[in-house]
């Protein structure tokens, strides 16, 4: 049976979630190549793409990062395919060099880059609102907030983005990335063959000469998408009187159930289409008002341009926003949030919010490290090694809740491959022995630069490379170093011992970390040593290992009835696993994974097969 | 559509039990129904044994619920549906799975272990009604501990607070699962809707 997101007749109706209404909506536009690197909330999107491409009609990589994403992306464009590339809010950053340009070279076979913003970081290092992305590169953005609008949207960027030869962004946010609502299916469009490239220099290759009128082109290609912006069925205005409401993105939804649960009425302008705004339409709608609220999470961005437009027009109306009735620059909105503006808009008091309380002391449930996990065994050996002494430099995945206690390591972030490059600013700046963790998947993503400039530089680092062999926090995506996909064999395996040697590591070690002493060893080794070192730390996860490799372990540890409850192996390793009763320590063989890592800390844990 | 009744139901889980499946299989119920669903989820960092949220909502367009908004509170852990409480309407409905499982901090010994009498007696304070079924005990009585969540979706049904009918339900899993996991699932919901139907 073929997957529902591939019926090709109309008329059907699903409940999709965001991001998979994303998929239909390029699969609807016909789209023929798929770039992308996963990063929630952005995940599924590539996800779905990758589940459906040995029978869909596209071609799908997941790319080491996101610039190489876009270029790969780009370069499909100037080819003539219908090319969909996805991220989240932070990849954009990483991909800002080729967007900046892209807009200026154009995509002649379409270009849609879907940035899946995080208000309230739910998942994130930041909440950056992206919408300036889009008009720092001159681009036009389109904002669903619906799970019918993620797929109308999706399918009607590629339309726009081919009429125009310019690349679009479909802006999400969380929530409606991972909304789930009704979505009524268009017809999947016959497989067209890729146009191809056509040699057009003056248009491809940005030397200066070229670009100063590639700059041109682009503002009078904006100039003319504002006209299509007054017309696009996405900006619609509704309700007359003194008082309006412009709403954007998800507020739109919020400002629509505030509206439905109260007496509040206006005037209300809803944009979908956000970049370029329709300057017109705004401003007919603001001539018939006395008072304007705006309604958009993070950036005051609508309201600001709101602001220039009632200036250019010499209207006298209040435009209100950021900081109004309760209304932040930071987090989400929400009905409740929207609901107590609208009532001060009114003039009105807001109502009180009457919430139960929980408990306090509740104990607390932050996420862990899984039983089983390499990153605990790699950490548990490092501080046994290092201990306090050395600064933690930590990156991106699943090894950054080595934050926590006991292990504790991670004394500083910033982004996808800083460890290596901010750990070695660090090392050079205080003197003090570093110690970096990296992840598999993001070595690859942007490791392999710092580390190259780490050897070139003779900067004193010692990097633990967590090679868990997948990309575990967002859901086991491939990567260029893994054995296996779960579509099947890794063809081109990336040797991630061969790219640190070929980068100039001379001291470099390969551990298995469940192996204590031999990881302790390693560890010590390179203690005594300076310069650039590093130990590859190489064990399967175990979620990866057990669903996709198909690995069992045969055995659980139990605790003999001699232990004296000294409580170290609870305090140290801080395994799931563990449980403590009355005093008394035991495993919980249900939680324990068979890793077999702490029969290595104490002589009264041992091992027994595992019961059916 | 002034007719549609509007109604916010909070979920509220421990990664691994289910908690987005039970969302998404009770949204799909709902439309399946013709009406109006719209679902929301938190994801990201929850999956490594931290706490899921979801939210389904009926008759309204967002997919969040706020502090003091849900009709009801639907709790697949003891200690979250505690944890939960704040979002709950005052006088709202409360249906929870009385089993814990306890969060790391407890079981290791480092944070104090939960009085779950006094927690349940919190709720109550809370709530105009209150259901507790021992949803993952009724799970592996239907055949895996996993359909625990439908046990506790079957006792939703069985209040009569939603617009769902059960065979609604049964058919919605009937279309979606494997026929043997559907088979077990439908079990877990009948259990659920008895054990609401008796109190």
């Amino acid at each position: 049976m073929a997957h529902p997101l591939l019926e090709k007749q109309a008329g059907q109706t699903h409940l999709l979630l965001g991001n998979e209404a994303i998929v239909r909506g390029a699969l609807e536009a016909g789209v023929q190549i798929v770039t992308c690197y996963p990063g929630t909330p952005s995940s599924e999107v590539p996800d779905a793409f990758y589940q459906l491409s040995p029978e869909g009609p596209f071609e799908f990589e997941y790319s080491i990062n996101e610039k190489v994403a876009l270029e790969v992306a780009g370069g499909a464009a100037l080819a003539g395919a219908k090319t969909m590339v996805t991220m989240k809010h932070v990849g954009v950053n990483v991909a800002a060099d080729p967007l900046m340009t892209l807009a200026y070279i154009g995509a002649p076979g379409g270009l849609v880059l879907l940035s899946a913003d995080d208000p309230g970081c739910h998942s994130s290092q930041n909440e950056q609102d992206n919408r300036l992305y889009a008009r720092l590169a001159g681009i036009p953005c389109l904002e669903p907030a619906t799970a019918q609008e993620c797929k109308d949207m999706a399918r009607d960027a590629f339309a726009l983005s081919r009429e125009l030869s310019l690349p679009v962004m479909l802006r999400t946010t969380t929530r409606v990335n991972h909304l789930r609502g009704p979505v009524e299916f268009g017809p999947l469009p016959e497989p067209e063959p890729v146009q191809g490239f056509q040699r057009n220099p003056q248009q491809f290759v940005p030397i200066p000469a070229f670009s100063r009128l590639m700059h041109v082109h682009l503002l009078e290609k904006l100039e003319k998408l504002v006209g299509k912006s007054n017309n696009s069925p996405y900006n619609t205005v509704r309700g007359d009187g003194p008082l309006g409401v412009v709403a954007s993105g998800i507020s739109r939804a919020y400002l629509h159930d505030a509206m439905v649960e109260s007496d509040f009425d206006a005037a209300v302008l809803e944009l979908g289409a956000t970049h370029p705004l329709p300057k017109e339409l705004i401003a007919d709608f603001l001539k018939g008002r006395e008072r304007v609220l705006v309604l958009e999470e993070l950036e005051p961005v609508v309201e600001n341009e709101l602001r220039a437009i009632a200036q250019q027009h010499g209207l006298r109306v209040e435009i209100q926003g950021k900081g109004f009735g309760g209304l932040p620059q930071y987090w989400e909105y929400s009905t409740q949030i929207v609901a107590k503006a609208l009532a001060v808009f009114a003039g009105g008091e807001p109502a009180a919010v009457c919430a139960c309380e929980a408990p306090e002391n509740m104990p607390p449930r932050p996420p862990n490290l899984c039983s089983g996990c390499p990153h605990r065994a790699a950490y548990f050996a490092t501080r046994r090694v290092f201990g306090d002494e050395p600064v933690y430099s930590s990156d991106i995945g699943c090894y950054t809740l080595g934050l926590l206690p006991p292990l504790s390591m991670a004394d500083f972030l910033v982004c996808m491959g800083s460890s290596i490059s901010a750990g070695s600013g660090v090392a050079w700046a205080s003197g003090r022995p570093v110690v970096a963790f990296i992840g598999d998947s993001t070595f690859f993503h942007s490791g392999m630069t710092g580390l190259v400039n780490a050897v070139h530089n003779d900067r004193n680092l010692l990097l633990v490379i967590l090679d868990n062999r997948t990309t575990a926090m967002t859901g086991h995506q491939p990567h260029p170093g893994v054995d296996q996909t779960v579509l099947g064999d890794n063809l081109h395996k990336a040797d991630i011992e061969q790219v640190v040697r070929g980068l100039g590591v001379t001291q470099v070690d390969k551990v298995r970390p469940m192996n204590l002493k031999a990881t302790t060893a390693a560890l010590e080794k390179f203690k005594d040593a300076s310069g650039v070192r590093v130990l590859i730390a190489e064990e399967p996860c175990p979620l990866f290992a057990r669903r996709v490799l198909k690995i069992k372990k045969p055995k659980v540890a139990y605790i003999d009835e001699s232990c004296d409850n000294c409580g170290e192996c609870v305090a140290t390793l801080a395994c799931p696993a563990f449980v403590v009763e009355n005093g008394k320590t035991a495993v919980n063989a249900l939680a324990c994974s068979g890793c077999m890592f702490c029969l290595q800390l104490c002589e009264h844990i041992k091992a027994a097969p595992r019961s059916a | 559509m002034p007719d549609t009744p509007k109604l916010r139901i909070f979920m509220t889980g421990v990664g691994g039990q289910g908690t987005l499946t039970a969302t998404q299989l009770l949204a799909k119920a709902f439309l399946s129904e013709g009406l109006p669903v719209t679902a929301g989820e938190i994801h990201g960092m929850a999956q490594r044994g931290g706490v899921v949220e979801s939210m389904l909502l009926l008759g309204l367009s967002s997919p969040k619920i706020d502090h003091g908004e849900a009709d009801i509170l639907l709790g697949f852990e003891a200690i979250e549906t505690v944890r939960a409480l704040p979002y709950l309407k005052p006088g709202g409905v409360v249906l929870s799975s009385s089993e814990p499982i306890w969060p790391v901090s407890v079981s290791m010994g480092k944070a104090a272990t939960p009085d779950l009498d006094a927690l349940r007696a919190k709720v109550e304070s809370c709530a105009s009604r209150t259901l507790y079924i021992p949803a993952q005990s009724m799970g592996v009585q239907a055949g895996a501990a996993q359909s625990g969540n439908l046990a506790l979706v079957g006792a939703l049904l069985g209040m009569n607070i939603v617009p769902l009918s059960a065979s609604a339900m049964e058919r919605t899993l009937k279309e979606n699962l494997k026929p043997a996991i559907a088979d077990i699932n439908i079990k877990a919901l009948r259990l659920g809707l008895d054990a609401a139907s008796q109190t």
